[in-house]
């Protein structure tokens, strides 16, 4: 209950900061988003659309009560609605997303698992230098690597730049211009995932409930999947929660290279475009929705752990 | 009757560290009949716990070399491999935890915990487990067990907990309990009722317990035997009566003066043991009580005392200078 | 290689480690552990020549008798690594060796500019916090943990985005603000642990000042996590300047960085993948080494993990 109290003032100051983002420029609102060359007519449109002639309250409650109805307005560049636009790019970032978590857990939980078995074991040696190596690449530099292997040296169809491919068209066509996005999120997730559980795989293994599971005879893959991996879990979740902001961000790198139409392209473009209208919604969408998504890994933790709830 | 359950040999547990190796154990022989209380008696440090775990064969399995023998059964524990020992875990021999504050999974519904033994060991289906694990719940006296089946370990109090985890490891009738100092994490009030259960759950389910704890208040009423150990070696054994009202060792008479009886007057002022317990990294060829022995002589400091019998049967101390014995003073 | 201290003793945990640990918490009073802190080792020592290497040749590139990095030769266009060019030339005919040394001194700049304004503002208000306690440390944490939750990234790209024509300075103001809520919670949380201890109370009851406790007491002691703290955020600034840079919203053309060298050279990716490989090799390596020290200090000095 306080938590959503938390989230609804968070959301609401971010309503804020994004509402204010033009405000904050030095300078006529009208001219930046118009730019200087703007006819009057046109700023008189704008001076009416947001309601720049109120006291700034009831702007922000003008534009804040169309933004709850869905209506972000009309960009100027494109004449076109930006609710309309992020909704229709929206789902590739989600699409790109999902797929590089469920690769990055189905390589990090296993792997995490055999390490904490041997600590300082070859295995782990191996992947604790290799995860470290990894972090220090940062996900434009892998794209780019992946790019120059996989689409231009080996030439595998769909992978390079330009060359998205719509789910609805063709879902495999689509699968593969997206699997370079995805891997290369999926990297920078599994290394950050695979160290977190593996360090508390190996302290929960030192607990004493482990060595009382032991004395009842259960084997030892019991012993990891029901004893150790549950109480270890809830780092990786709040790991996985935190990692959000950051993945749409490199999300938005990569589609930047591939010119994959998601919102990070579009976001770049409307910011080459000086489209502030569409900059602004969606830096509203993406920030809510981030904060969205960590409330609700929240709400996953408190379950899986039911220690936390009682703190 | 006759036929030994647990038979103890010549058992050394010692630890590689980043020190040098590390005696924790070091020749200890006892052995245990059947349906038979045993107390293992030591300050914090002597060695008694991880006897306790090295005789069940819970030890670690690297960085640690154990030799002798301990067959529970007749099953030979020291040597078995880690598969074959999960065969007489449980069923042969179970262990109380000391705290039940870390011994219980928290993330786990405590009636999971008790049933999963069940199905995995004994291939009970769900539904018989439930039941089976309901009425262990029941055994140990925990309160409307069908409801807290479901309860999460955070949800109980300490002895409840301490409850659930005798319920967990009852649940495959082992024969030996091992029973590590399960009181220390608990109230006072709560302590004797605990105690007061394992016995009489000992006599119902015909089982064999060792009691370990470094409270000779404990063990008094509790057992048929006593094993007093210090530094991870025995330096008394025998029957319980012999080694409260006989001992001849002066550590455990150091032992007994320092634990508070009820009948002492109020601020009666407890003895302690002077001194502290050795560095096992760096063990002297003599007693090693004899830093703290106020009857030690050269022959203590320098040549180890073996365990040599006393008057009554069964019982042995390891003492160059034992105290006289009482017998025929004190007519008991 | 970053958890070492927690599983020092831990060989094989599952079977392993419960008994020997529950076995030393046992034994605690008799057997005296062997002080050992973690050797920094010869890596640890490369790894700091190497950043020192790079900052020198930052400080000191317009004295080095290096290329200019922005004549265009277009007799050179492309050229491959060698003797003249030693990392060969972009599409333009510039020397990539001479872009790549001047584009470190946009990443340095903004990793160290960006920390000093993230612990100018973040070290003094944690410790302030976390010393006083009460009523202020309520306030100013609540407000933290609600930046905290906007997406950090998110903010930075928009602000820059909005905030035209963009320059170094502004980039470091943006970025360093905001890392200020990141700094706050983790130094907040080291003085929190030291500031309870018993010395500062001690102190406090002998009648030290406020300003004497936090200066000679608390500093010392939380220095070294900040110090490591200090060099994963530089890494972690460098790389999202970097990505920023490769998005078009870092410094402008020509002004070589690291990233926007990247970015560049996206577009001749398959005519001249060196255009990319050397600025990214010496930018991966930048991190490397900066990540390797931080997380050697940490365990050197026995810290537990910071998450950035």
């Amino acid at each position: 209950m306080r938590r959503l109290v938390m989230l609804i003032g968070i959301v609401f100051v971010i309503s804020i900061g994004s509402f204010y983002l033009i405000h904050l420029l030095p300078g006529d609102p009208a001219v930046v988003i118009l730019g200087t060359g703007a006819s009057p007519a046109a700023k008189a449109i704008l001076f009416h659309q947001l309601g720049l002639d109120k006291p700034v309250y009831l702007q922000y409650f003008a534009w804040i009560s169309n933004v709850a109805r869905g209506n972000m307005g009309t960009s100027f560049i494109s004449q076109s609605s930006v609710a309309a636009t992020i909704r229709a790019a929206l789902p590739i970032d989600l699409e790109i997303i999902v797929l590089s978590q469920i690769l990055a857990f189905a390589a990090a939980i296993p792997a995490a698992m055999r390490s904490a078995r041997k600590p300082d074991g070859a295995l782990d040696r191996l992947l604790g230098a290799s995860s470290f190596t990894l972090l220090s690449v940062p996900p434009f530099i892998i794209i780019v690597l992946l790019v120059l292997l996989i689409s231009i040296k080996l030439g595998i169809p769909h992978t390079g730049p330009s060359s998205y491919v719509t789910l609805a068209s063709d879902p495999i066509g689509n699968l593969e211009s997206l699997s370079l996005p995805a891997f290369t999120l999926a990297i920078g997730s599994f290394v950050v995932y695979y160290r977190v559980l593996r360090s508390d795989l190996i302290a929960t293994l030192q607990e004493e409930f482990i060595t009382m599971a032991r004395s009842k005879g259960l084997s030892q893959r019991r012993i990891m999947w029901r004893h150790a991996f549950r109480p270890s879990s809830v780092a990786l979740l709040g790991t996985a929660s935190v990692n959000i902001g950051g993945l749409l961000a490199s999300g938005f790198v990569v589609q930047y290279l591939l010119a994959i139409p998601g919102l990070g392209y579009t976001l770049i473009t409307a910011i080459n475009m000086s489209d502030y209208l569409l900059v602004q919604g969606i830096v509203l969408t993406v920030s809510v929705g981030v904060v969205v998504i960590n409330f609700i890994f929240d709400f996953i933790i408190n379950i899986v752990d039911p220690r936390i709830s009682r703190e | 009757m006759s036929e030994k359950l647990l038979i103890v040999k010549d058992l050394s547990t010692t630890f590689a560290t980043a020190g040098g190796p590390l005696p924790a154990v070091d020749g200890v022989s006892f052995d245990l009949e059947q349906n038979e209380t045993l107390g293992i008696v030591g300050e914090s440090g002597s060695g008694k716990t991880v006897l306790s775990r090295t005789i069940m064969g819970l030890q670690p399995r690297t960085n640690v070399t154990v030799t002798g023998s301990a067959t529970i059964n007749g099953f030979e524990v020291v040597g078995a491999s880690e598969k074959a020992k999960r065969e007489i875990w449980g069923t042969e021999v179970a262990m109380v935890f000391q705290d039940p504050m870390t011994s219980l999974n928290p993330v786990m519904r405590i009636g999971k915990q008790i049933d999963e033994a069940l199905r995995v060991r004994l291939g009970m289906d769900r539904a018989a487990a439930k039941a089976r694990a309901i009425e262990l719940l029941e055994l140990v006296g925990i309160p409307s067990p069908v409801e807290r089946y479901n309860a999460f370990p955070g949800q109980l109090s300490g002895g409840m907990r301490q409850r659930v985890v005798i319920a967990t490891a009852l649940a495959c009738s082992p024969k030996l309990l091992m029973a590590d100092e399960p009181t220390t994490g608990l109230d006072v009030t709560i302590q004797a009722q605990i105690l007061n259960l394992l016995d009489e759950l000992k006599e119902r389910l015909k089982m064999s317990v060792i009691l370990v704890t470094h409270d000779l208040g404990v063990v008094a009423t509790r057992t048929s035997r006593i094993v007093v150990m210090y530094a991870g070696r025995i330096v008394e054994t025998g029957n319980t009566r012999d080694v409260f009202y006989h001992h001849r060792m002066p550590y455990t008479r150091a032992l007994l003066e320092s634990s508070p009886k009820v009948s002492n007057l109020s601020h009666t002022r407890l003895t302690t043991i002077p001194g502290r317990p050795p560095n096992l990294l760096n063990l002297s060829d003599g007693c090693s009580f004899a830093p703290r022995c106020s009857y030690a002589t050269d022959q203590c400091h320098l040549v180890r005392p073996p365990l040599q019998a006393a008057d009554e049967p069964g019982h042995a101390f390891a003492c160059w200078n034992p105290l006289p014995t009482t017998r025929g003073a004190s007519s008991s | 290689m970053s958890d070492n201290r927690k599983d020092e003793f831990a060989t094989d945990p599952l079977v392993g480690d419960m008994a020997q640990g529950m076995f030393l918490a046992e034994e605690a009073t008799l057997v005296e552990k062997p002080e050992k802190t973690e050797p920094l080792g010869i890596l640890f020592w490369v790894c700091v020549g190497w950043i020192a290497v790079n900052v020198l040749a930052a400080v000191l590139a317009n004295v080095l008798p290096l290329k200019n990095p922005y004549f265009e030769d277009f007799n050179n266009i492309n050229v491959g690594p060698g003797l003249h060019h030693l990392f060969g030339t972009d599409d333009l005919g510039r020397d990539i060796f001479s872009r790549v040394v001047f584009g470190s001194r946009v990443s340095i700049a903004v990793g160290v500019g960006a920390m000093i304004i993230g612990f100018g503002i973040g070290a003094p208000l944690g410790m302030l916090a976390a010393y006083r306690r009460g009523r202020f440390d309520t306030f100013i944490t609540t407000i933290m943990y609600v930046l905290l939750a906007f997406p950090a990234i998110i903010a930075t790209i928009a602000v820059l985005s909005f905030w035209t024509p963009r320059s170094l300075v502004k980039i470091i103001i943006v970025i360093g603000l905001a890392s200020v809520p990141l700094v706050y919670r983790v130094i907040r949380t080291a003085t929190l642990s030291v500031a309870t201890k018993d010395y500062i109370i001690a102190a406090k009851v002998q009648g030290a000042t406020d300003g004497r406790i936090l200066v000679k007491e608390l500093l010392p002691n939380i220095a070294p996590i900040g110090v490591s703290f200090l060099l994963i955020g530089i890494a972690t600034v460098i790389t999202l300047e970097g990505a920023l840079a490769f998005l078009g919203l870092s410094v402008n053309p020509p002004t070589p960085s690291w990233g926007n060298m990247i970015n560049e050279a996206r577009t001749v990716l398959a005519e001249n993948p060196y255009l990319v490989i050397f600025p990214s090799v010496a930018l991966c390596l930048f991190l490397l080494c900066l990540n390797f020290i931080g997380d050697r200090l940490r365990t050197h000095f026995d810290v537990t993990e910071v998450k950035l």
